[in-house]
């Protein structure tokens, strides 16, 4: 595919995206903000559903060698990153998505967010641009290197690669446990809703009781 | 149209969004936006510095400026899509975060993002909808920081909004 039609594709994708993002309100800050203050789950549910679909998809083209799966190596350098990000998301109130689609929205927060991020990436290739640290993808060797805290290259292929088990295998275990982790979830958002219930019934019978019993004194 | 009346479930749009980037992981690769932003950043810096950023070898290393790089036009897609629904659902107009504390966590919550991402060289996006399902051992590794980050995003969070 040409470097235009890759552009264009991209572009069209992203068109889309924004417009399901804008209508749908669904933000990744929220999924797990939201999870951990105040124990609503309606995004986290939506990413969960997502990561089931593109697990069993990705698994199954990458068993038959299609698709373009990323290519550079693990390191714990992704932890402490996403460590700082999700620390940042929450405090921005958005994440990478949310804050070019709330700009969409006409949000100067959001904007404000994302320009500091583009200050923020300037900053960091100051930083590595002294101490070249994590390795680039082009210097990646796929192999560990501890002294740069690398664990080399690992993906369900790789792991086809080196087991001899379809990499679908893999997708489908993996697939179970998010699936069992949207089960806790539903399995604890009914429990909420019972608990809601039975809280609106005890105060339904509370006010019923009062109610009568003010007419009965008055009747007296 | 009802599609610009109503608030969409968005687990059907993440559905959606999902089944539409199995196509595009099959054309070009996965859904991410961390890396178009960090190239739309070195064409900013270009635009501003010229030929001085090419003092910085992260520009030429591991970013080489290029303006036809795909990933920049998934973020421009979305900004552009995001326009489209916001005006249609007559849902656009000027928020403007109004107390200081607002605009300092912002900016800190920006930078903090921006660095991070670089850091980790994946964003959440290709943390969630590329490395985890590709079974990337780096996603399980994103993830784990990534909620361990929003943990404790949250507690300040809270400590903040307690006064």
């Amino acid at each position: 595919m040409s470097t235009v039609a890759e552009c264009v594709v991209a572009f069209i994708f992203g068109s889309v995206v924004g417009l399901l993002v804008q209508r749908s309100r669904f933000c990744n800050t929220a999924a797990l903000r939201d999870a951990i203050m105040f124990k609503s789950y309606r995004n986290t549910k939506a990413l969960l559903v997502a990561m089931m679909i593109l697990t069993m998809a990705f698994t199954t083209f990458m068993t038959l060698g299609a698709g373009h799966p990323l290519e550079f190596d693990v390191g714990f350098n992704q932890f402490i990153g996403l460590f700082l990000f999700g620390i940042g998301m929450v405090l921005a109130g958005a994440c990478t998505v949310s804050t070019w689609v709330k700009t969409g929205e006409g949000n100067l927060g959001a904007l404000w967010a994302l320009i500091f991020t583009f200050i923020g990436m300037f900053l960091f290739s100051v930083l590595w641009s002294w101490n070249y640290w994590p390795p680039a993808p082009a210097s990646m060797t796929g192999d560990p290197n501890l002294a740069a805290l690398q664990l080399g290259f690992a993906n369900a292929r790789t792991l086809q690669d080196k087991l001899g088990i379809p990499a679908l295998a893999f997708g489908l275990v993996q697939t179970a446990v998010l699936y069992s982790i949207y089960r806790a979830i539903r399995r604890r958002e009914l429990a909420q809703q019972a608990r809601h219930e039975r809280t609106a019934a005890e105060h339904r019978s509370d006010n019923a009781r009062d109610t009568a019993t003010i007419a009965a004194r008055k009747a007296a | 149209m009802e599609f610009f009346r109503k608030t969409l479930d968005p687990t059907v749009a993440l559905v959606a969004i999902a089944v539409l980037e199995i196509f595009l992981f099959l054309l070009i690769g996965a859904w991410t936006v961390g890396g178009g932003e960090t190239m739309m950043t070195g064409l900013m810096a270009k635009a501003i510095l010229g030929d001085e950023l090419e003092r910085l070898p992260f520009w030429t290393l591991v970013f080489p400026v290029q303006v036809d790089y795909w990933k920049i036009y998934v973020s421009l897609g979305m900004l552009f899509g995001a326009i489209v629904g916001a005006v249609a659902s007559k849902e656009f107009y000027l928020r403007i975060p109004r107390r200081l504390s607002e605009w300092v966590l912002i900016t800190l919550g920006g930078l903090l993002m921006g660095i991070g991402i670089r850091i980790a060289f994946v964003c959440n996006v290709s943390t969630f909808f590329g490395l985890t399902p590709e079974m990337n051992l780096g996603g399980y590794l994103a993830i784990s920081g990534i909620v361990a980050g929003a943990w404790v995003g949250s507690l300040i969070y809270k400590r903040i909004l307690e006064g």
